[in-house]
């Protein structure tokens, strides 16, 4: 079979049933449950997608980076300012949010990614909060009362919007976007080169370098890419949730999220942050409707991250393997030393 | 050696860290198509010549020429690109990629397609006797098979030159022998070798001239027979003792 075949060419039988009858869920998914799961859903898939962004430059490229959140508010607000400010329609917005984040993440990148380990998660954490605070008192992006976008029409040159501008429409976006985001992320870093030699960079730098791997290059590929992804859910969260505040969309807790989901899901692997980001959306999201509390589930979160570091560093993905024993963990928590340049 | 020409050459190569000169004014040229051996003590700064050369370190001093071009404080991707290959003494396997991932992760400018770097991994992999194992994870392989893996990620950049820092330590002696037939067998190929190795048992059988460094100067240079008579050599081994029955370690 080729290289570039279809990812379910790929599957053994029993996994291609599995993967079309979970297709064929998601599909159906706002038709089955309504419109209340069909806002859940896409909150899913939007944090599944973020959580996937954060793990290109943590997971794949061992990066520990604690500013990834403030792409998402860039890409909000980029699409925000292109539609408020300048009038132009959302695809614009989603068009300039895409080149801000490159442009941005490209000149952060240069002097950010000499450093390593905790030297780089302090610079990208100064960096998020600098970012935050700028936007608190800028006017273009409305300072403190934040940014009203205007709705979109349910009508786009005459043509009815499918399910015209409602949460099933947005389901569908984000349906589009986190599909998009996994299967780039499939191709780029699983079966292309250009993953290995990413892999190859976090596993040894220099022996990356002494095979030809212009590591420096590679790094800031990487970090653009997985700024842009961030971006394009932000443009897409802004659009569908029109009021969007620096307080809120450059919140350090979205950055918090997407490592909290990619190291429980499983650092450095296609599947781990769909495991991740359901674990922790559908805790907060039902603590909060069955519990009365949006941040109850944050200790048990506590709880979770601390389990996984000490019995299963390698995340769901690491159980599902059987990667449990003693040795295993030891192995595996070295590996994570490792991968973050901690040791 | 009158049908050589010289493919590296350093010329008064200096390196210090503080007030250290790990390496002081290294003159020495390798003629292409030989394998050359680097002995001397510990600290005598032979890993550190190998990571000035190959651009892992900037000179304080001196120059580098590859192949007839000065390469001198060069990035080392572009001077393996370049074609001068290395391998670490602590072995470095990506682990968590298969045998064949860490091949195909080399990259090379010879505008290969995706199908003939696929085939040439197939090719090396044979040639190295662990196609066995292509599609297992590397950090399942052995210490020796590790040591293969990493010489046949350096022959997938089809190197002039491959510097080997210790490719025989902590190897058992049918793997040894396994590894030294391979190098014997490049270097027939026209693949020149420069090579540190403790072993001088495996630098007596192998090296066509060898080197010797001592406190960062290179002291001494011949076939292993005459450098193993040489005084100062002697001196960098044993401290000074001149019986005559002595010689450098075997």
């Amino acid at each position: 079979m080729s290289a570039s075949a279809p990812v379910i060419g790929r599957l053994p039988g029993d996994q291609r049933y599995w993967f079309a009858a979970i297709a064929v869920l998601l599909l159906a998914w706002p038709f089955l449950f309504g419109s209340f799961w069909a806002r859940i859903g896409l909150g899913a898939l939007m944090w599944i997608g973020l959580a996937q962004s954060w793990n290109m430059i943590g997971g794949y490229a061992g990066y520990l980076d604690f500013g990834h959140g403030a792409y998402f508010g860039i890409g909000g607000f980029a699409a925000g300012i292109a539609m408020v400010q300048f009038g132009y329609p959302f695809v614009v917005g989603f068009a300039l949010a895409i080149v801000v984040a490159a442009v941005l993440a490209y000149l952060v990148a240069v002097p950010t990614l000499r450093l390593t380990g905790a030297y780089f998660a302090i610079a990208t954490w100064a960096l998020a909060e600098s970012l935050k605070q700028a936007a608190l008192i800028l006017e273009i992006t409305g300072g403190t009362f934040g940014l009203s976008l205007p709705r979109s029409p349910d009508t786009f040159i005459g043509i009815a919007v499918p399910f015209a501008i409602s949460e099933t429409f947005f389901y569908y976006v984000m349906l589009v976007l986190c599909t998009a985001t996994m299967l780039l992320t499939y191709y780029l870093f699983e079966r292309h080169e250009f993953g290995y030699r990413v892999k190859a960079l976090r596993d040894d730098q220099d022996a990356a370098e002494s095979l030809g791997i212009d590591t420096t290059r590679v790094k800031r590929q990487v970090y653009v890419l997985s700024c842009v992804v961030a971006a394009t859910f932000g443009s897409v969260y802004a659009w569908y949730i029109v009021f969007i505040h620096p307080n809120d969309v450059l919140a350090p807790i979205i950055t918090d999220r997407m490592v909290i989901m990619a190291l429980l899901g499983g650092l450095g692997t296609l599947t781990g942050p769909i495991f991740g980001g359901l674990l922790v959306f559908l805790l907060q999201r039902l603590s909060s409707v069955f519990l009365g509390s949006s941040t109850f589930y944050l200790p048990l979160i506590g709880v979770l991250i601390m389990v996984t570091v000490l019995f299963a560093p390698s995340g769901i993905i690491g159980i599902l393997r059987g990667e449990v024993g003693r040795d295993d963990v030891r192995k595996n928590l070295k590996e994570l030393g490792e991968k973050f340049d901690l040791l | 050696m009158t049908d050589r020409d010289t493919i590296l050459k350093t010329t008064d190569l200096t390196k210090r860290f503080g007030a250290l000169t790990a390496n002081d004014e290294i003159s020495l040229a390798v003629e292409r198509g030989e394998i050359r051996g680097i002995i001397g003590p510990n600290g005598s700064g032979k890993t550190t010549f190998f990571n000035t050369v190959t651009g892992f370190y900037e000179p304080d001093g001196g120059t580098v020429h590859f192949d007839g071009e000065e390469v001198t404080g060069w990035e080392p991707h572009r001077l393996a690109r370049r074609g001068l290959g290395r391998t670490f003494q602590i072995v470095s396997p990506f682990k968590n990629m298969t045998v064949r991932q860490n091949m195909l992760a080399v990259q090379t400018d010879d505008g290969r397609s995706r199908e003939e770097k696929r085939d040439r991994v197939g090719e090396i992999l044979e040639f190295l006797e662990i196609d066995h194992i292509a599609d297992n994870e590397a950090r399942g392989m052995s210490g020796g098979q590790q040591k293969l893996l990493e010489l046949g990620r350096v022959l997938m950049l089809d190197p002039d030159v491959v510097m080997l820092d210790e490719p025989a330590a902590g190897v058992n002696p049918a793997l040894e022998s396994r590894i030294m037939d391979h190098i014997h067998e490049l270097n027939d190929d026209g693949t020149t070798f420069v090579v540190i190795e403790h072993d001088m048992h495996v630098m007596k059988t192998l090296a066509d001239t060898v080197s010797v460094f001592d406190s960062g100067r290179h002291i001494a240079q011949g076939d292993f027979e005459e450098v193993s008579q040489d005084e100062a050599v002697r001196e960098a081994y044993l401290g000074g003792t001149t019986a005559e029955d002595d010689e450098v370690p075997v």
